[in-house]
Order: C-alpha cells, then structure tokens, then sequence
C-alpha cells in the first residue's frame, strides 16, 4: 500500500490528491496489523497492478468585498467651560444614577435608505462608551432613557421628542446636539424655545454642554439683525415672541441652518398663526421638535407640529389611530411612570368643595341671568358668548365678587399652613392674575411670591431664587399661563391648582413643574373643584380630552368617539345650540 | 482625555467572522479611531466551506479560511492601516502570519469553548492553539506564538483605548452591521 500527495502547480498547497487501494486490497479493518505489514507490499508488487487515482479538487475563489469609508470626526468646538454656569436651577437629580452598563445604540431610521449611512449609524459606539469613555465630560451619568431619547434623536432628520414633562428633553437634545456637532454633522443649529425659558436653555447648556458657544439672539434690531446674519455661530437661541419681528433679518441672509430645533412646539400647534408660518419658512436639514404636549386638544395639534418636522406626512383628515402610526417613526413618547419608576409618587386629591351661601347665591343668579341672555339671543348665540358665561361662573367659584367670600381659600388656607408648619414648598396655580394677586393678599402671613404675566421678565429669575433659596417664603402663587412650562420646581412638594385650565395637558405641565428627576419626596397634586358648578362640568369634558391622547399615543382601543360637538359645548347650560360640529373648544 | 486626545490615538482593527446559515461566513473588518468612531468597515460575500475541505485541512481549516482567506483579504481592503488588529476568534491570529502588523485575541478564558459556534473536527495537538495569553487592564489577551514581541506593541497600542472602552464592544457593532447588511440585500 502505498500513498503520495502532489502538488497542483496551478493552485499551490490547497489541490491534493491520493492515491487509494483496490477496495479488493483491503484486509479487515483499516489499522489491522496486517494492512501496514511489509508482506502486503510484497503481495502488491507481485500483482504489478497499478492503484486508480481520484483526485479532490481544493479550489479556492477569490473574496470579495464590499467596503465603506467615513469621515473622521471633527474637533470639538472648545471654549473655555465656566465652572459656576451650572446653575443650581437644573441640579442633578438627588441620587445620580449609577454608571449604566448598558448598551445603548444609535439605530437607523426606517427613512434612510442607503446602506453606507445606515451601517454609519449602526457602527457608532454605544452610548454609554461616549459618556463614560471621557471624550466628552458629563456632569453626570444619564439615566439609560434618557441615552435612548438622545440615540432616538442622533441619527433623525425629522423627530418628536414627546416625552412626559419632567423627563429632561432639554438635556436629551443638547447632548445630542452635542454629538453630533462633534461628530461634524452638524454646523449650525437653530434653537427656538418662549423666551421665558431662554435662560433656561443656556443654564442647561452650560452644565451638558460648557464647550459649545451660544449665541442668544436678543437686543435692539440692529444687533438682531447682525445676529442673524451670522454663519459661524454653532448654536443660536431665539425665543418664539421675535420671529415676527424679525422675520425679515431671519430670512435676508438666506442661511441653510443644519438643525433647527422648537422646544414646546406646541406653539406651532395652528398652522395658519404667523409663529408656525415663520417657523416652517426656516431653510433647515433636520427639524426637531420638543414638547410634553404633542396633543393639547385634537389629533390637529399633532398636524400642525408635523407640517414643520415632515409636512405633508399627517393630514387632518386622518383618523387618529392611522395618524399614530404614520407618527409612530417619527415620535419618542415616554412617561414618567414607565421609566422612572424609583421617581417619588405624584398623589391627587379632588378636593370636592361646597360654595360659601353667599357664594352659591351669586353663582346661582349668575348662571341664570346668564343662560337667560344666552336662550334669548336665539340662533345668534355664539362659542364665545358661552365662554364669556364659563370664565365669569368660574370666577365666582374662585371669589364672590361681591362679599370675597371663597370656600376655596378658606381650604387652601387651611392646608397651607400645614405646608410651611412642616417646612415644605408649595406652589398655586390660577388662571388669571386677578385672583392670584387676591390670593396672595389674603395669604400675607405666608410671604407669597408670585409669577406672572404682570411680573417684568428681569425679575422672574430672582423671584425663583426667593422661592428656592429663603425658608420663610414657602408659596408660589403662579400663572398656567407663565409658570406651565420649563420651570424646575422639583424642590416643591405640594401643588395646588385653584382653578382649572380647559385641557389636561396644561394642568400637567403645571403639575410637573415640581414632579420631575430631582424630586426629593412625593409630590401631593390638590386640584379644587366645586361641587354642581361648571368646573364640575369641565372636569368631565378634561376627562374627555384625556382619551384622544391615548388613542394616539396608545395602542390600546379607544373607548369612545372624542372631540367636542358644538350641542355639548352648550350642553353645558342646557341650551339648545345651532348646527354644526366644532373642532376645538381651547 | 479630551476628545482631541482620543484623535490623536492611531487607528485600530477588529476583525471577526460571523457564520450564517444558509449562506455561509461573512467577514467583517472595522477600523475605529482613538474614540472608538467608525472609520472604515469592509465585509466579505459569504464563505462556504465544503465537505472536502473539512475532511483535508481538518483542524487548520479555520486559520486558513479565517485568516489567511477572509482576513487576509479584509486587512488588504483598508485604506488607513491599524495599528493593531483585534478578533474575538482565535483562528484569525494566524492572518499575523501574512501581516507586518500585530494581531491579537480579545477574550476571557477559552475561546474554543464559545456555545453555539460551529467547530471543525480538532484533534488534541491542535486543540490548544498556540498562544501567549497576557492581561491588559480588564481584559485578556493573547498573540500567535512565534509573535512574542507583539505583546509589547499590543500592550503599547492598545493601552490608551483599553482603558476607556470595552475591547470586545465593537465586535458586537461588526455583527449587526453584517445583519444589517444582509437585510437590506434581502
């Protein structure tokens, strides 16, 4: 028996071939002793019989591949960080989160396309290597939702970031923003926030991002003018009340911004007003929306916010739940109850209250005065008469314009003292200045603070500072209209909402003012409602609101058509209305 | 370390194959930079193996194919030439022997043992492939041997970015962008 191996010239080390015995040679098992004998080689010679050969071809193809090449990063835009920027306004959150040891990617978007800037998505670190990694310096680590929010927002050209108030939106774009200028994605980025959150912008960018220089568009015209005109500033801050002011600066230079992003865009929620008008005339690659609200009354809002971050995706003739589905690529939604579930618990009271007599006489010939007018105007009776008769009803549950009387007051009287006996913060919430300048004479003795459309924008930040810092000045009387959104009042652990605004959004942007990370105890939520009044009717119509929400927002069914018709509108007194469906009631 | 710092860093390789069924091995090479950023990624069309080749290379079948097929043809493919090449799978040390540049084995404890991985029939002189296993912070690691200066240079290039970063983390990028790669092939 014999073997050999030969080499194929033409495929070197890789073609063997061998040489086998007659099948009729084999003696027993292969490794018999007698196979390896010299006398079977003996016995092969005598035979002279020539063993067959089969050849086993070992060939071997050339590899392809397929390459992809990226760009370097660029270098960090650097400025010298200030140490003391990071205002205690926006502290982190009393227990900082342990280092997380997740592993938070950037995902691709369903709208990109081409596998090469796919694949660049999918090949950046984690999130979690860039934070910890020490490239970048973080105050703190962030919770792993809020990498996701960030992961969510990097490689999007059109996004919602929906998230509940108080789940730090802000901090979830700027350090995307940050990212992604670090990244040389970005150049040039366009941050349009109220300007009463203007200061807040620029604390938080201070602490999440203290290399990145700002520009806060602001001044006379001239100075705007100029500010506008630049391109080489990073990052520019304006606040929504300028655009129309300056929409002729905005637009002169024609400048191409690489992101502009709206914080609570739910100030474009109407397409028509000049704001949004504005706002979607800006020339922009990406476009970015922030809001806790995306839905404050209709599924029309979620339109509106879309017409700016992808038009023509929604349309208003959409049901909502198809309209969830188109959005559902384009929005981040998250509560607080589902990813802060060591947050302190947020506890309602309904305090159920009777009207003073006195009260309840005035509020009785009110309304009947009221319905009265309202039944003789006939068909000529509009919405806003209807609403005229609301606010003054709901003004005299608050005071009896006649005596002062408020069984309210007497209540939140009562309950306040028991707030600053143990130390503790409380902040109030009304509708209308008048009653919170009333509240805050009646509740002398507390030392109120008060914040407000009548209080001059320079002083707002000092009377925050009040409130924070001086232990004696425990009360916050408050406007929906000018405390709802932006404030970080995490260090109140009580609020009250007076009177009640027309959506449920409003009262929990008002409300998360003090739920939010940071919170050091539970937050107790008193909501007064004064029982067989028309706040009890619109308690039942917020609950109503509650549900298109979730029909957008939830895969769960809805329970009910929503939306509220004209007939209920003056359901609310009983009236017998004109014809016709109205699409919004605030 | 600044981020300027983490540029200044040269470049590094990781390198893997990922077995597919039906289609075979896929190769993928990533080339990071000091902050651990995308540079280049380079993928092989799938590999098959066949039956003959099983049966002949026997236990030198997966450092031919791993490493002087896929690996070989992989680190020819990139424009910016790493400092040091890492794997997870320690048939591809033996591209080192057709390279000038350092190739290491990422790991914790035997790699051989890895659940789920196909293996070739490995007969006990070659189970034990030979290495040099040495530590660099947290991590395992080992060069061929016959390579024993690499464990300096190793040591050397890889210290900055082991410090920072999880070595064996952009081999989990490697084989999603390879899936995401066949999706969209689909």
């Amino acid at each position: 028996m014999s073997s050999s191996t030969t080499q194929d010239d033409s495929q070197p080390a890789l073609a063997w071939s061998w040489h086998a015995p007659e099948a009729n040679d084999l003696r027993g098992a292969s490794w018999h002793a007698e196979a390896v004998t010299p006398r079977l080689a003996l016995e092969l010679d005598n035979l002279r019989s020539h063993p067959s050969v089969a050849t086993i071809g070992l060939k071997t193809t050339k590899v392809k591949t397929t390459s992809f090449w990226f760009a370097p990063t660029s270098g960090p835009i650097v400025r010298p960080a200030a140490p003391a920027a990071a205002d205690k306004a926006t502290p982190p959150p009393a227990e900082a989160p342990p280092s997380p040891k997740g592993c938070t990617r950037i995902r691709p978007p369903g709208d990109v396309i081409k596998l090469a800037d796919r694949l660049f998505y999918v090949l950046q670190p984690p999130l979690e290597a860039m934070v910890a990694g020490g490239a970048l310096e973080f105050p703190f680590h962030p919770y792993p939702y809020q990498l996701e929010g960030v992961a969510f927002l990097y490689p999007r050209y059109a996004a919602v970031l929906a998230d509940e108030m108080g789940l730090r939106k802000t901090m979830q774009a700027i350090t995307a923003i940050r990212l992604l200028l670090h990244a040389g994605e970005l150049r040039s980025v366009l941050l349009i926030c109220p300007k009463p959150l203007v200061s807040n912008w620029r604390r938080e960018f201070a602490q999440w991002a203290p290399e990145l220089p700002l520009l806060i568009i602001e001044g006379e015209a001239a100075k705007r003018r100029w500010q506008w005109g630049l391109s080489d500033a990073p990052i520019k801050i304006a606040n929504y009340e300028l655009l129309s002011r300056d929409f002729e600066a905005l637009s002169a230079g024609q400048l191409e911004y690489d992101l502009v992003v709206l914080d609570e865009s739910q100030r474009i929620k109407n397409r028509a007003n000049t704001t949004a008008q504005i706002v979607r005339s800006i020339r922009r690659r990406r476009s970015w929306a922030l809001t806790g609200t995306p839905v404050e009354n209709s599924a029309e809002d979620l339109v509106g916010i879309f017409e700016f971050v992808s038009p023509g995706l929604l349309s208003s003739a959409m049901k909502p739940r198809n309209m969830g589905r188109l959005a559902s690529e384009f929005v981040l939604r998250r509560t607080k109850d589902k990813v802060l579930t060591d947050l302190p618990p947020k506890m309602f009271r309904d305090a159920e209250i009777e009207l003073t007599p006195e009260q309840r006489e005035t509020y009785r010939l009110a309304e009947e005065d009221g319905v009265m007018r309202l039944t003789a105007m006939g068909e000529s009776a509009t919405i806003q008469h209807v609403f005229e008769l609301v606010l003054r009803l709901k003004q005299i549950c608050n005071f009896d314009p006649a005596s002062g009387e408020s069984s309210k007051l007497e209540r939140l009287s009562a309950d306040l003292e028991e707030v600053a006996a143990s130390g503790r913060k409380a902040i109030v919430f009304s509708q209308w200045v008048d009653t919170l300048q009333t509240l805050s004479a009646r509740l002398a003795r507390f030392k109120p603070l008060e914040y407000h459309g009548q209080v001059p924008q320079r002083r707002r930040d000092e009377i925050l500072s009040k409130f924070r810092n001086e232990k004696d000045r425990p009360l916050l009387l408050i406007s929906y209209g000018a405390g709802g959104v932006g404030l970080n009042l995490q260090f109140s652990e009580y609020v009250f909402l007076f009177d009640r605004w027309w959506n449920p959004a409003i009262e929990d942007q008002a409300i998360n003012r003090a739920h939010r990370i940071g919170a050091a105890g539970p937050v107790t939520v008193t909501r007064f409602l004064t029982q067989n009044t028309i706040e009890q009717r619109i308690d039942q119509i917020l609950s109503e609101k509650r549900e298109i929400f979730d029909t957008i927002f939830c895969d769960q069914e809805p329970r009910r058509e929503l939306g509220l018709t004209q007939a209920e509108i003056f359901g609310l007194f009983k009236l017998k209305c004109p014809t016709g469906p109205i699409k919004a009631v605030a | 370390m600044s981020a300027r710092d983490s540029k200044s860093l040269s470049a590094l390789g990781f390198l893997t194959v990922v077995e597919s069924d039906p289609h075979g091995l896929f190769g993928g090479f990533l080339v990071l930079d000091g902050g651990g950023r995308p540079l280049e990624f380079h993928c092989t069309a799938p590999v098959k193996t066949n039956r003959a080749q099983e049966i002949l290379f026997g236990p030198t079948l997966e450092p031919y194919i791993y490493g002087e097929q896929i690996g070989q043809t992989l680190a020819a493919a990139t424009k910016q030439k790493p400092t040091v090449i890492c794997t997870d799978l320690p048939p591809v040390l033996a591209l080192r022997e057709h390279l000038e540049i350092p190739v290491v084995l990422i790991g914790k404890g035997d790699e051989s043992e890895e659940p789920g991985r196909p293996r070739y029939r490995v007969d006990a002189a070659h189970a034990k492939a030979q290495r040099i296993n040495f530590e660099l912070g947290s991590h395992q690691l080992a060069v061929a041997e016959g390579h024993e200066a690499d464990r300096r240079l190793v040591s050397d290039r890889l210290a900055a970015f082991a410090e920072r970063l999880d070595l064996l983390e952009p081999f989990s990028r490697i084989r999603e962008a390879i899936a995401e790669a066949q999706r969209s092939g689909r």
